[in-house]
């Protein structure tokens, strides 16, 4: 049987497990799925199948029409939303998709209350992917809240090869990662202390902005830390985080001149590079190639062309 | 099973759904979603004489049963549109629409007159309603300047037929309608969308970079289906003109409301986003429809509503 392609599917929800304050990881299951590589994304239609609002019974003209409800629907996460994956399993009897999501507004809200069994329409798989690191090179993977999902699913890629994970977040609470032994406070030593990494044989240093858990502070600080101290000779970053954590990541990185792959995050409507609002300000790499506005730079769509951004192109 | 085909504008359409400009890209981005053979004919995003960027993002915020968006017309211009579009377009199973953009009278003068001479183009739209550019709406605004833009673009169409998008954003879009009927246009699509805002209160600050952008989904249906009520009972229905109808469609039930209103035809944008498919449901929907109605042909519905003050029809119900 051939793989399929890209498409629309409708999956079924196999489970929906709180992980931490806000945090679920969802897993979705289908029973085929086109392949997909950590990076990419899926855009998932946050509300339930909207009903056929019927043709109810023929108007009759001697009395008014029921309000069928076309009108009338409450209100729902219109557009869909994208979602890096956090991890594929290929099982017998089909696909498993891992997400984590947090519950921030009404599409998130819907997810949170999934139960399984329940139907979810997901369009996919889109987006590039993360190249993987030269042999010699160690994986730094630096993850910041809802950005760390995809380091998950690279991380599944990286067993037994050398890297690390960084992962961040504003508190202990909100860091959505199984957690097996607690850190000392203020390390940015490794250690296998996330279950979702040291069941890759990948050691983590964790982040808390409040200092309560593990290094206290930016993850972009115990980035920098980790590598004045910690890191190997030749290292390849990868990120994913909120903007400014992310721009931060890539300065570091273009500081040292380490490679540095960015997952971008853009409001997207389509996620197929027809609507065009995903976009993101990169350098050109030969202005003498179209487009010719703006010479030296040009937009380039998070949904196409990205998710994944070579941090030195990125000018945000 | 009904007959969905139609013949708009000389072309002859497997149905009468259609997309709508700047949802659907130039053709192969839903490639893999949308079955192309069923689509009545294909809009593709608007083009201008010269390639854009498009405005700061962020360009889009979702909005209740809708979206504001402030694109900026990002497009590849004309040069790289003739060398790197046409080739795609040319492969399209079903007739492709061209939107054209622009500036001045010459700017569009010129971008359309390149397309008359291109055999895989069927027809060719004039966006003059943008509301995401600085000076997008004057034509689409004015009717005077908007009729003779038409005719301008007339001139050097002499082989294509002519389409003109007409904005909401006016005070009477009858005056405007029949402008571009004046200036010779062949069809009337409408509507575009709503000139919009949406505020950020902790900011304080408009959450679209441009300030205000265009609204459009589900929000707009009911306004779209009056206005085109209006264009077709004043104006384009007398002229023998048709209307291709657009604004929140998302259902093959609202497509059916779009044709009683006066729509020869429906087109599905900001749906697109959402189910790129939709054009194909709704084409299925519709068959469905007409079958159990006992309607024969789609022109039997177009412009079907019966106003309160309209004499009773003496048609029996199904």
């Amino acid at each position: 049987m051939n793989a399929p392609g890209r498409g629309q599917f409708t999956t079924t929800v196999a489970a929906n497990i709180p992980l931490c304050r806000e945090h679920y990881r969802l897993v979705l299951s289908l029973p085929r799925f086109a392949p997909t590589r950590p990076g990419q994304f899926v855009q998932i239609e946050c509300h339930a199948e909207i009903p056929d609002p019927g043709d109810g019974e023929p108007w009759q003209r001697d009395t008014w029409p029921r309000a069928r409800g076309a009108e009338l629907r409450e209100p729902i996460a219109m557009l869909r939303r994208p979602f890096s994956l956090a991890g594929r399993r290929d099982l017998p009897g089909g696909v498993e998709l891992d997400i984590i999501h947090r519950e921030v507004g009404l599409g998130s809200r819907w997810l949170a209350a999934l139960k399984p069994g329940d139907p979810v329409g997901i369009l996919g798989p889109l987006g590039n992917a993360f190249a993987l690191p030269a042999p010699t090179h160690t994986a730094v993977l630096v993850g910041g809240g809802v950005g760390i999902p995809p380091m998950i699913y690279l991380a599944s890629q990286l067993a037994h090869r050398p890297a690390v994970a960084l992962a961040g977040a504003l508190c202990r609470d909100l860091l959505s990662l199984t957690i097996t032994s607690e850190p000392p406070r203020g390390s940015c030593a490794p250690a296998r202390i996330a279950e979702e990494f040291s069941a890759f044989g990948i050691p983590a240093i964790l982040a808390t902005d409040d200092g309560s858990c593990g290094f206290g502070g930016y993850v972009t600080a115990a980035l920098e830390a980790y590598l004045d101290n910690h890191a190997p000779a030749n290292v390849t970053i990868y990120t994913c985080g909120p903007e400014a954590m992310m721009k931060r990541v890539a300065e570091i990185a273009v500081a040292r001149g380490v490679d540095c792959q960015v997952a971008v995050e853009r409001a997207m409507a389509c996620g197929l590079g027809t609507c065009q609002s995903c976009c993101i300000r990169v350098k050109k790499s030969d202005p003498a190639q179209p487009p010719l506005i703006g010479q030296d730079w040009c937009y380039r769509l998070a949904c196409t062309d990205g998710p994944i951004f070579p941090a030195k192109q990125l000018l945000w | 099973m009904s007959d969905l085909s139609i013949n708009l504008l000389g072309l002859k359409l497997v149905n009468p759904i259609l997309t709508c400009s700047g949802t659907c890209g130039y053709g192969k981005e839903y490639a893999d979603f949308l079955d192309f053979s069923r689509l009545g004919a294909f809009v593709t995003k608007s083009i201008t004489r010269e390639e854009r960027p498009g405005n700061e993002p962020a360009r889009i915020v979702e909005t209740r049963a809708g979206m504001l968006n402030a694109i900026g017309l990002a497009n590849v211009g004309l040069d790289r549109f003739l060398a790197e579009k046409i080739p795609m377009i040319r492969q399209m199973p079903c007739p492709v629409i061209v939107n054209v953009a622009g500036h001045s009278t010459e700017d569009y003068v010129e971008t359309c007159a390149a397309m008359d001479g291109i055999d895989c183009i069927a027809a060719v739209e004039l966006n003059v309603s943008c509301p995401n550019v600085s000076d997008g709406l004057t034509f689409g605004t004015h009717p005077g300047r908007l009729a003779e833009l038409t005719k301008q673009v007339k001139n050097v169409l002499p082989h294509k037929p002519l389409i003109v998008k007409l904005s909401p954003n006016v005070d009477d879009i009858t005056l405007t309608a029949r402008a571009t009927i004046d200036g010779g246009a062949d069809a009337i699509s409408m509507i575009n969308t709503f000139t919009a805002m949406s505020i950020d209160i902790y900011k304080k600050r408009p959450r679209l970079a441009n300030a205000t952008g265009g609204l459009s989904g589900p929000a707009i249906k009911p306004i779209a289906l009056h206005l085109i009520s209006r264009v077709y009972r004043a104006v384009a229905a007398a002229a023998g003109v048709p209307i291709i109808g657009m604004g929140g469609v998302q259902t093959w039930q609202d497509a059916v409301e779009f044709f009683l209103a006066g729509s020869s035809a429906v087109a599905v944008g900001t749906a697109l986003f959402v189910d790129p498919a939709t054009p194909n449901k709704i084409a299925d929907g519709l068959a469905q429809y007409l079958t159990q109605m006992k309607i024969e042909k789609i022109a039997d519905l177009i412009g079907a509503l019966e106003m309160p003050k309209d004499p009773v029809s003496t048609a029996p119900y199904p």
